[in-house]
């Protein structure tokens, strides 16, 4: 869907003559993915308003991990606006997304 | 290799990033991608906000590789995504053409300890409906290591 013909997510053979193992590699917005299911199920009815990621660390086919948000702010009267801290960490190396949201919710 | 014998990289900033065609989310590709994701497609027509990224990387006029090739870099060498900032103005729609404008900022090269020499690239991609409003724009920056050591 993304026309992206990066071999590092296609061939582990590729992935393997860049020293970095023998498996392949998530797309990045495959992986935002994941941060925004988490947000749209932590709060159904809001709306994101924008994000601010920073890529940190590759995901390897087989990984496991985990998405995860914490609010640092509510603002506004008829409708929230909420800012959150997020994460998508791998499970026993760190994070592979690190950054912020912010989201409004209906008044 | 010092600062003062790195070479400067392609000259590419403000070089035009946008489509000629339309691109429309169609149900289908959001059904796929909130599969993917693990989410139910919203009942109200809304896309998967993913798409702030699939719609305009796509749309832009000008595929992966093409882009790396202005950059004067194989995209089998392997670019790696580093960064996305994206502000919607209106939740996109599924079956709803759009069109994409957008450019590169900026090649800025850097010698990296980990990397060897990389070239940092930024660039805007904005999301315009049928009636000219913009409905989101994004900067996103890639890291192109260029595999020479420091």
């Amino acid at each position: 869907m993304l026309r992206d013909p990066n071999p590092i997510h296609l061939d582990p053979q590729a992935v393997k003559a860049k020293g970095l193992g023998d498996r392949v590699i998530n797309q990045g917005p495959a992986n935002l993915a994941y941060v925004i299911a988490m947000l749209q199920t932590a709060f159904p009815q809001a709306r994101i308003c924008s994000l601010d990621v920073r890529y940190l660390d590759n995901v390897f086919a087989g990984d496991t991990v985990e998405a995860g948000a914490k609010v640092v702010s509510v603002t506004g009267d008829n409708s929230a606006r909420i800012t959150c801290e997020l994460w998508l960490n791998i499970q026993t190396r760190g994070p592979a997304i690190q950054g912020s949201a912010v989201l409004e919710l209906p008044g | 290799m010092n600062s003062q014998q790195v070479p400067p990289p392609p000259q590419v900033a403000g070089r035009s990033l946008s489509g000629d065609a339309p691109y429309t989310i169609s149900v289908d590709d959001n059904r796929r991608v909130c599969r993917l994701a693990g989410v139910a497609p919203a009942e109200d027509g809304c896309a998967h906000p993913i798409f702030f990224y699939i719609a305009t990387q796509v749309g832009m006029g000008m595929t992966v590789a093409g882009l790396c090739e202005v950059c004067e870099f194989d995209v089998n060498k392997g670019p790696l995504m580093a960064a996305n900032r994206v502000q919607f103005s209106s939740p996109l729609q599924v079956a709803t053409p759009y069109q994409i404008r957008g450019e590169i900022l900026s090649l800025t090269r850097k010698a990296s300890r980990k990397l060897g020499l990389m070239d940092l690239l930024e660039y805007q991609l904005r999301l315009h409906g049928a009636d000219g409003r913009m409905v989101l724009s994004t900067n996103n920056t890639w890291v192109l290591p260029r595999g020479v050591p420091a």
